[in-house]
């Protein structure tokens, strides 16, 4: 039982940090497609941990089978979103920011 | 404890969710804060214990009504055309209104307390006999089909008179405007 | 928002709109390998409602959203072609026509609108029978009504 609680605890406890750090970033980072990148990279990865940490608490049922259909459709539809957003943004004539831009002005 | 933190945070993101979509005036971003607001009350009825309410909730409010608001959007304007002017009547209105809501709470009972009247008339029975009158485990679902009939029909009657009115407003149109359409493509080519 | 750019897509002249319907190689796969996954968690909420939450209201809702998903990529004229309205049209009031018709069988067998009881010899199985077939009904109605607002909003 520990050894479950400890394995299911420190995937939760990854998965916060992972958003934590996903969450400061998509305040912090200056331009759309950056923050699209914090957005979309660390919404797949923290949301999975804490669906992985989900699954030794929940046993051997049938709520471990969908947890892990949860996990494969966010593993699937996540990074689509962010790919959807940036094409849209794109679509859009969003430019990214980009650091040689300020160079060649300055 | 916990149920107390969860839900005063979460109806905190739903205080602050309602304020941004009056102040925001780009109507799209106004239909993702609504979808929002929707998904936070899903979770606040996970808390209730209501999951049935919080399914529906979060299939047709943060699902479906967005996509139907942004089409909406996607024929008309993404911005509001005026912002509305301070009104003090009406400021005055919903705050007296809010006022009599929370003093009406006062006699609301706790919540799960068995002396309140829900749990002491009809509810009770349909709780302890619903299973062997019908042989459905799940009370929300015989209650809502079976002993709440008549009000089912009446929703499915409500959203099928919707659908009809949008037939009636759009679909006519939509033919019209293609033919409009096509006179003004085969004008561009000849 | 990405419907956005594929109702504008459409907008557009013909080459650009063909070459954003091209480009759009991630969303359209991911939309067909997840498309029948979507209507069969629909038809699960359908048929599940009994033991689980879940019920004709969440089911059509999730399964029209499923038909639209098709529609939000692929284009609008696709989803005619998937859906057409007529289809629409009779799905939706068979829906409705369907909860009804269990009300009136129930009261042709001589008892009052919608008394399940009576639908078959054994109450407990005709009360079973009933709700079956009430939230049958209304998953028809929801999803064909769902789909079609969203056709004739989303019109080009």
């Amino acid at each position: 039982m520990s050894i479950v609680s400890f394995i299911s605890g420190g995937l939760l406890l990854t998965g916060g940090i992972v958003l934590i750090i996903g969450s400061i970033g998509l305040v912090r980072f200056p331009d759309f497609f950056t923050r699209l990148h914090a957005a979309s990279v660390v919404d797949t990865l923290g949301v999975m941990l804490m669906i992985a940490g989900l699954i030794p608490l929940a046993g051997f049922s049938l709520a471990t089978l969908k947890l892990f259909l949860i996990l494969v459709f966010v593993l699937l539809t996540s990074p689509t979103a962010g790919h959807a957003l940036a094409k849209a943004a794109l679509h859009g004539h969003l430019k990214p920011e980009l650091d040689t831009q300020e160079k060649g002005q300055a | 404890m916990d149920d107390a933190i969860i839900n005063l945070g979460l109806l905190t993101m739903l205080a602050i969710t309602a304020l941004a979509v009056i102040r925001v005036q780009d109507l799209f971003a106004v239909a993702m804060l609504m979808g929002i607001f929707s998904l936070i009350c899903a979770g606040f009825f996970v808390t209730l214990d209501a999951v049935d309410v919080a399914f529906t909730e979060a299939a047709v409010g943060a699902g479906i009504s967005t996509l139907l608001v942004l089409s909406t959007l996607a024929i008309t304007k993404r911005e509001q055309s005026s912002r509305p002017r301070f009104r003090p009547v009406a400021l005055l209105t919903v705050v007296l209104t809010g006022l009599l809501l929370v003093y009406a709470t006062w006699d609301i009972h706790p919540y799960g307390d068995m002396s309140s009247p829900v749990h002491q008339h009809i509810g009770k029975r349909y709780l302890q006999e619903s299973s062997e009158h019908t042989g459905i485990p799940n009370v929300v679902t015989s209650v809502l089909a079976s002993y709440r009939g008549y009000d089912t029909m009446g929703e499915l009657t409500v959203i099928f008179t919707a659908g009809v009115g949008v037939i009636l407003l759009l679909g006519r149109s939509r033919k019209a405007a293609v033919n409009v359409d096509d006179e003004d493509d085969s004008r561009g080519t000849s | 928002m990405w419907m956005m750019k594929t109702i504008a897509g459409e907008h557009h002249n013909a080459g650009r709109a063909e070459l954003a319907m091209e480009s759009n190689l991630v969303l359209r796969i991911t939309a067909k390998m997840l498309m029948p996954f979507i209507l069969l968690f629909g038809l699960y909420v359908q048929f599940h409602g009994d033991f689980g939450p879940g019920g004709g209201f969440q089911a059509g809702v999730i399964f029209a959203t499923g038909i639209i998903l098709y529609g939000l990529v692929f284009g609008l004229d696709n989803l005619r072609e998937l859906v057409p309205s007529g289809l629409v049209r009779i799905v939706s009031a068979s829906g409705l026509l369907l909860y009804i018709g269990v009300g009136v069988v129930s009261m042709l067998k001589g008892g009052s609108l919608l008394d399940y009881n009576l639908l078959s010899h054994d109450p407990v199985h005709g009360q079973h029978l009933g709700i079956f077939l009430v939230e049958l009904g209304v998953g028809m109605t929801v999803a064909a009504v769902m789909t079609n607002m969203f056709i004739l909003f989303a019109r080009p």
